[in-house]
């Protein structure tokens, strides 16, 4: 029962979030940070359900919730597949990675004793850093 | 077929062995293309209420229906509809597998051959070998295989997996979400008791806990795993809280433990106010919350 595209799904019963909402949010997540790629398929709701060992009826819940938020769009016969459009989730999305790490960044500087003046402004600096790198290439890529 | 018709409603079933009540007015309600989990200790009075919806016992009070009928006066009609995995198989033993198949199948008014084929395939069973000659696990794979080739309506499984390998357990799960839940998860319904409740997490929608035949907690496992919460913290030195409404709390020195029952946000922010060093919460899960609920029961009574 091996996909080629595994997206490596986990669910984490401690997490006390409902179970389809978690796949909801792992693979946003993967579409937005180009795990999954428009066009790409879903895993079968039986392939995922019997990997996962997770109900059916789960997988299959999470599936119509990514279909009614536009980011997948389920062809009969065929499967679930990644929208090509961006959906007006996409940018949410990629906050929500963001913020992450982002969290994770402020936890570090915090048990480092590092203040806020301080964390602001070589937050800054990195920026002002990475801006000059891509000016310095004159890469154009976005 | 009137879906609005639960699968299984049992209201106040009381079930005495002598003067001992097994089930002690039980009620609960299995709603169709769900998979419902039945926890208990031994002794609890699990089998008990299976057998009666079964007819294989009846109640001394109490109303058992399935598929909206009683199994006492419809049981043939009942039993055409349902398959049961009981906790100790037993087979003729001088048949052999494909014969014990071909007889189970007998019964049946639907049978799928390419069902049975690709499960054989799977578990490694050999259609020619007498069952005499199955160990524990084969046992259970072929009882399986007869119960999910009908397709039935229900699926009735009574601790399965109890003295199986882990090897054994997990495909017995997998097979249990692949091969009975295809076609129509809408028309397959479990019914599961067992107390090796972590493997069968992903697959319980909801759950009774059962104790001294009596119901004590019935919830959807989503809505459990976001009442029940367990918070550790550690503070730079040792402090007393009060904690008022936690369902237990466990203090060391600097360390705590606490076990919120819905009230996870008024303990966090009590707990906050003393500016612990760590502090992470986690749910509990199903099977947590089954070693829990004795707490439950104290704080009930």
């Amino acid at each position: 029962m091996t996909e080629d595209n595994s997206m490596l799904l986990q669910i984490d019963f401690k997490s006390g979030s409902p179970v389809y909402l978690q796949l909801v949010d792992q693979i946003r997540y993967a579409a937005a940070s180009g795990g999954l790629r428009a066009g790409e398929p879903l895993p079968s709701i039986r392939a995922l359900a019997e990997e996962l060992r997770v109900n059916r009826n789960t997988i299959a819940r999470a599936y119509e919730e990514l279909e009614r938020q536009g980011i997948t769009e389920s062809i009969p016969g065929k499967g679930c597949f990644l929208n090509e459009s961006q959906s007006p989730y996409t940018k949410t999305a990629r906050q929500k990675i963001l913020i992450k790490k982002i969290d994770e960044a402020v936890v570090t500087a915090h048990h480092l004793q590092a203040g806020r003046e301080e964390f602001l402004s070589l937050a800054g600096d990195r920026l002002n850093f990475f801006e000059r790198k891509l000016k310095g290439k004159d890469n154009p890529k976005n | 077929m009137d879906t609005n018709v639960p699968v299984i409603g049992i209201q106040n079933l009381t079930r005495r062995y002598g003067r001992h009540d097994a089930v002690d007015g039980l009620s609960l309600t299995v709603r169709r293309g769900k998979c419902y989990g039945f926890f208990g200790r031994n002794g609890a009075g699990k089998t008990t209420t299976i057998k009666c919806l079964l007819n294989l016992l009846r109640p001394n009070s109490g109303t058992v229906r399935v598929f909206g009928l009683d199994p006492q006066k419809h049981e043939t009609t009942v039993k055409a509809r349902l398959t049961y995995v009981p906790d100790q198989v037993a087979f003729y033993p001088w048949m052999t597998v494909g014969e014990t198949l071909e007889y189970l199948a007998s019964f049946r008014a639907h049978w799928n051959r390419d069902t049975e084929a690709d499960l054989l395939r799977r578990f490694q069973l050999d259609p020619s070998k007498k069952t005499q000659g199955l160990s524990k696990g084969q046992r259970t794979q072929l009882a399986l295989i007869g119960a999910i080739c009908p397709g039935p309506e229900l699926l009735v499984l009574d601790e399965p997996t109890s003295g199986l390998d882990p090897i054994v357990r997990r495909e017995f799960i997998e097979t249990v979400i692949g091969a009975y839940q295809s076609g129509d998860p809408e028309q397959r319904t479990v019914f599961v008791s067992t107390h090796l409740i972590s493997e069968f997490e992903g697959l319980i929608d909801e759950f009774t806990i059962i104790d001294q035949g009596r119901e004590l907690l019935t919830m959807e496992s989503d809505a459990a795993r976001n009442r029940f919460k367990k918070i550790r913290a550690r503070f730079s030195q040792e402090t007393k809280l009060g904690l008022n409404g936690a369902l237990r709390v466990k203090q060391g020195g600097r360390e705590l433990e606490v076990l919120a029952d819905g009230n996870s946000d008024k303990l966090l922010s009590e707990i906050k106010a003393h500016q612990p060093e760590e502090l992470k919460v986690e749910a509990l899960s199903l099977e947590e919350i089954f070693v829990v609920s004795d707490v439950l029961k104290k704080s009930n009574a």
